[in-house]
């Protein structure tokens, strides 16, 4: 099984399970786990003596989780079949570094481009406002405005498509 | 300037503001017995104040402007309840003197300031030129409005550069303009009076020096109705971001005990000037040769006000009620002292390694620091979705120590220990800060954040160990979900009509016969 750590992809295999008790190898490391859920997606993990408290939370994404160590939080992704499946599926319209896409949610208050214009680098293409903060959405390489997929007003989620870019 | 009669007592309060200072503010209510009224917009209806009120009401649409600044709706609203008095929390009307004069006017106290005093300090050329007469050190400049190039350049002249033009009603970085060089004040006084015009509809500007590397250093001050002032110390907020405070802390690192006693003489001379009462704020600006200036006064309780309550041990929101009762203050100047150091982190809904940008969205688990020296004022909870429309911040962390040493590497648990996800939050940035070489010296300016960003921004790398023990975790979550699902399905494919029936019956007993 292949699972990804923000940008590292690490191969992980269980071994064996008995109760609180596993055995797993991560990227050719062996480690014998005691691991116990003490509330719901809360864990505690004892590894060679070594008490670590672990959250899993569930991300946005169906089997991608964020995990909080006590120093560290991870973006963690199960990839399987199904995975790997849907990210080439999306990888379209992500891949397409040109495409305007929401980090954030906010609400759309300005447009400042039409379907077909041409746009150059650094050019401003629409304002979104979030907490009292307007953040401009610029072009990053030139190209044409093939589709505004938004209108003024709108309200965004994070990582919606808003205006795609040929 | 007042008109209200000596020891009103105060039964109900209308708190007309929203999130973390709302529920700061009914916390005090409750330990005195007296009820809160919310007041929320339609975005808020799920919002933690509107839940730990006694009562709450509905005052319009999301945008501000239609619902926290709806100064009629809001009197309305505390008539029909029969409220004794408004708090106004921080932000949003707590500064508006027209307010607080319709709340007069409607027979409700107005838990502030005169609405004289409000007026006077947020007028800025105003205040300067009171603070002048008053004998308060100011930032050296114009004590008038300046209109055209030359009366610029002559005053240009006379300080020197660099200077700052200002908007008199400004605030938040808005109508302000650094001038470097001479031939850039025609510009720059233009751009200024057309940005403070459309900002606050009034184009008066003043000009002040520049102070290089400031400190900024605001002491509390405390005014009753009888005419008596005390200062309540300084809290150092030079730890900003575009003019918006990230950290804060008090003692301030920069200051000795004798000019911190002078400053805050200063600092009572000023809220007495403009016969001040209630709670206020004097904010200086220090140079790295330790003069300090009067820069402005925030008639307001402020963001920070918990670490000034967890050093001096007085609840301020309790004091404001009790002024504003028309009671004398319950202390003198000598009587006050500062115990060991307190800090407060902002904890904001931004992504600093995304320029900081505004992170709202739905909070899905949220665990909270404890221990000793610590208090988290916040209100937001799992499950809760913040909305795009408000303020960014979602919570203040205030830890207390015996030492600044022991509130930084307090404030370092605490924040280890604080995790929220669903959204994006300032956490790991603050906590780089009670990190860096810098602020740990403590002779830190304005310019902290910018000279520091690559340390601030940078992440530690932990050893592939605590990478793998999340991974472990994380799969094994995994595989126990997958098998939890699969047994449900099991369960159901496998059930007979005949299973049901019996189980139907054993759950309702057989009189279903």
């Amino acid at each position: 099984m292949e699972i990804k750590l923000n940008d590292r992809m690490a191969n992980v295999e269980l071994v064996s399970r008995q109760g609180r008790f596993a055995t797993l190898i991560v990227d050719g490391k062996t480690y014998t786990i005691d691991m116990v859920e003490t509330e719901k997606g809360i864990y505690s993990l004892l590894l060679n003596g070594l008490s670590y408290n672990v959250e899993v939370v569930e991300g946005q994404e169906a089997k991608s989780f964020k995990v909080n160590t006590y120093l560290y939080s991870y973006d963690i992704q199960i990839i399987d079949a199904e995975a790997k499946y849907r990210n080439r599926n999306n990888a379209s319209v992500f891949a397409n570094e040109k495409n305007i896409i929401a980090p954030m949610p906010g609400k759309v208050v300005k447009i400042l481009v039409q379907d077909g214009q041409a746009v150059e680098p650094g050019q401003t293409l629409l304002i979104i406002s979030a907490m009292k903060m307007d953040s401009e959405y610029k072009a990053k390489t030139s190209g044409t405005v093939k589709h505004i997929l938004v209108k003024e007003g709108d309200k965004v989620d994070s990582k919606q498509v808003l205006i795609l870019i040929d | 300037m007042n008109l209200k009669l000596p020891n009103v007592m105060i039964h109900k309060v209308l708190v007309a503001n929203r999130g973390e200072i709302a529920i700061r503010v009914m916390r005090s209510c409750r330990e005195m017995n007296i009820r809160s009224v919310a007041v929320f917009s339609e975005a808020d209806r799920k919002s933690l104040h509107v839940r730990y009120a006694d009562e709450a009401y509905c005052i319009g649409p999301a945008p501000s402007a239609e619902s926290y600044l709806n100064m009629d709706k809001i009197i309305e609203v505390a008539l029909e309840t029969g409220v004794d008095a408004i708090h106004p929390g921080y932000g949003f009307l707590s500064e508006n003197a027209e307010f607080a004069r319709k709340c007069i006017e409607a027979g409700i106290i107005f838990i502030g300031p005169s609405p004289e005093a409000i007026a006077l300090m947020g007028d800025k050329i105003t205040a300067r030129k009171t603070m002048i007469a008053a004998g308060v050190p100011v930032v050296p400049g114009t004590t008038n409005k300046i209109t055209t190039e030359d009366e610029a350049l002559k005053i240009v002249d006379e300080i020197g550069l660099p200077v700052m033009i200002k908007a008199s009603a400004g605030g938040g970085g808005k109508g302000m303009r650094l001038v470097h060089q001479k031939e850039d004040v025609k510009s720059a006084l233009g751009m200024a009076r057309s940005e403070a015009l459309s900002a606050f509809g009034d184009d008066s500007v003043y000009i002040e020096k520049y102070i290089e590397s400031p400190h900024h250093i605001e002491f509390q001050i405390f005014g009753d109705q009888l005419g008596n002032v005390v200062h309540l110390f300084e809290r150092e907020c030079s730890v900003q971001r575009r003019h918006q405070k990230v950290v804060e802390e008090t003692p301030s690192p920069n200051i000795t005990p004798e000019i911190r006693a002078e400053m805050g003489a200063y600092a009572v001379r000023a809220a007495k000037a403009v016969g001040y009462y209630g709670a206020g704020t004097i904010e200086f600006i220090m140079d790295d040769e330790s003069h300090y200036y009067f820069l402005e006064m925030n008639t307001r309780l402020q963001v920070e006000h918990p670490i000034t309550e967890r050093v001096v041990g007085i609840d301020l929101v309790k004091l404001q009620i009790k002024i504003a009762e028309g009671l004398a203050l319950p202390f003198q100047q000598d009587g006050l002292r500062q115990f060991g150091h307190a800090i407060e982190c902002r904890i904001y809904a931004e992504d600093p390694y995304q320029n900081f940008i505004p992170s709202p969205g739905k909070i899905l688990h949220i665990s909270e620091p404890l221990g000793l020296g610590i208090r988290h004022d916040g209100y937001v909870y799992s499950g809760y979705e913040i909305p795009i429309e408000y303020d960014p911040l979602i919570s203040k962390l205030i830890v207390w120590g015996q030492s600044r040493q022991e509130a930084i590497t307090r404030m370092r648990r605490a924040l280890l220990a604080y995790k929220i996800t669903g959204i994006t939050t300032s956490i790991p940035f603050l906590k780089r800060i009670m990190e860096s070489p810098v602020f740990i010296k403590g002779n830190y300016n304005t310019h902290f954040i910018e000279n520091n960003l690559p340390f601030l921004l940078s992440t530690d790398s932990c050893d592939e160990i605590c990478e793998d023990v999340a991974i472990m975790a994380a799969y094994i979550h995994y595989l126990d979900q997958l098998k939890a699902q699969s047994n449900h399905i099991a369960n159901k494919t496998a059930s007979s009509p005949w299973k049901d029936f019996g189980r139907i019956v054993s759950i309702k007993g057989a009189n279903i016969y």
